[in-house]
């Protein structure tokens, strides 16, 4: 049996001595949907950040796929690149949309076609096509929250993590964002959605942790393994 | 008012002229403080942002020190480098006194913290996002500082500007570790000095004329640079 995608063992998170996170045990399979709720300050970014490898823990363990993680590691880069973070408040490059899009594409190495393929490819996900040239600075908030689900999407994430990504934005772009997250666990990436409301249909099939007080409650059992991952590229 | 009008009448003129001795002086000022802001730009930067986005012991201290130092006087770093340069010094074997190589080091002694500061500045101000978005695209240390530093462009080519601007009109580092050399280490300001005091009101006008000159043309090119949009 592979292990669980996600594993965190005796995880505390403090900020200046107080603790936000302090998670006993908890695993995350591969292929998966969950989604994490809880109210303001219930310690779901601080959760997302942990996972994402851009908070390391204050006490605890965290594995991926079995192996533990060390900030700061050649290792948790690797990983840092299977994972990506969309917040809730996205920050969009002083660039055109196109430089947006290209810039982790950049640092993973693609260039030339492959990176216009993918960069083209994610936008037209978000119903943004043709919007390469345009200034991020000048979008919309509904746009730029599209561009940065595309920007996570060329990269073709194993894991997506997202952080309220329909707090804020207009019906169309809700709708969008909706299908285009309940469509990726179907393709093999595991999504983690931060939310204040769970009960939304799209949903549905998620696995539900609830947070509260920076503790899940109650912790849930390791799912059964996904029936169908895939290797993502 | 006289004087000044005939003053910049023998300016121009002598500008037109293209007079050899203030060709000289303007470029030895452009290629010393070129060499020190560039070398403060590569030290003060770093330290600025390291500064401004670290939680370190003495912060605070250190901070008050960064701003202090931006009033750094001239002379003072002219005194103490040229200490060191002197041939009784721990540096006199090098025997840069009295070459431009010293005004540079002077230079970038008395840039650096000013680059600094408003590095600093900038970072603090910057948005807290940059990083961390970088970093979950997968980019690396150098990768995502670097784009960090492009996105708060503008803090940093005011920090140029302002490193620039103290290190080509100053004149006391020049005169001291230079020693205002004819063809060699005299440069506008040091020019201007000695001009004046021999009573040349108008050479001393010319260099002046072309020390604004040149401060309004950096400025309106890193002007430009931060107009320029992506």
């Amino acid at each position: 049996m592979s292990p669980p995608l996600y594993r965190l063992e005796s995880v505390m998170r403090r900020y200046n001595g107080v603790v936000a996170l302090e998670i006993p045990d908890l695993s995350i399979a591969e292929g998966r949907s969950y989604i994490l709720a809880g109210q303001n300050g219930a310690g779901k970014s601080t959760l997302l950040s942990l996972l994402a490898l851009l908070l390391p823990p204050s006490e605890g363990t965290l594995y991926y796929r079995g192996e533990k993680v060390f900030a700061g590691t050649p290792h948790a880069f690797r990983v840092r690149r299977e994972v990506t973070l969309l917040h809730q408040s996205p920050y969009l490059f002083d660039d055109t949309v196109f430089g947006n899009l290209v810039f982790g594409l950049a640092a993973r190495g693609i260039r030339g076609e492959d990176l216009r393929r993918s960069a083209g490819r994610s936008l037209e996900t978000v119903g943004l096509a043709g919007f390469e040239r345009r200034k991020a600075r000048g979008l919309s908030g509904g746009e730029a929250q599209r561009v940065a689900m595309a920007r996570a999407l060329a990269l073709s994430p194993k894991v997506l993590l997202l952080d309220e990504p329909l707090a804020n934005v207009d019906r169309e772009t809700a709708d969008v964002l909706q299908d285009v997250i309940a469509s990726l666990p179907r393709a093999g990436t595991t999504v983690i959605l931060a939310t204040h409301g769970p009960s939304h249909p799209a949903w549905s099939g998620s696995e539900l942790l609830r947070i509260a007080n920076g503790r899940i409650d109650p912790p849930p059992q390791p799912g059964p393994e996904p029936a169908n991952p895939t290797d993502g590229d | 008012m006289e004087f000044f009008a005939d003053s910049m009448n023998a300016a121009l003129s002598l500008l037109l002229s293209a007079d050899p001795d203030i060709l000289h002086a303007v470029l030895t000022s452009l290629l010393v403080s070129g060499g020190s802001i560039l070398l403060a730009s590569l030290m003060g930067i770093p330290l600025g942002l390291a500064v401004g986005l670290s939680e370190f012991p003495l912060k605070r201290p250190a901070v008050t020190l960064l701003n202090s130092l931006v009033a750094l006087p001239t002379v003072l770093v002219g005194l103490v480098v040229y200490g060191f340069l002197s041939r009784r010094g721990p540096l006199g074997s090098l025997g840069l006194l009295f070459t431009p190589a010293a005004i540079v080091i002077g230079g970038t002694i008395l840039c650096t913290p000013i680059v600094a500061h408003y590095a600093m500045v900038a970072a603090k101000g910057a948005d807290a996002r940059i990083l961390p978005t970088a970093m979950t695209l997968g980019a690396g240390p150098v990768r995502a500082w670097l784009k960090f530093v492009s996105e708060i462009r503008f803090g940093i080519l005011a920090a140029v500007v302002a490193g620039f601007g103290r290190v080509v009109s100053e004149v006391g580092i020049a005169m001291m570790l230079g020693g205002n050399i004819r063809g060699y280490t005299r440069t506008m300001t040091t020019a201007i000095a000695l001009e004046t005091s021999k009573g040349k009101f108008a050479e001393g006008m010319a260099l002046g004329v072309v020390l604004m000159a040149v401060a309004l043309i950096v400025n309106v090119f890193l002007s430009l640079l931060q107009q320029r949009r992506p």
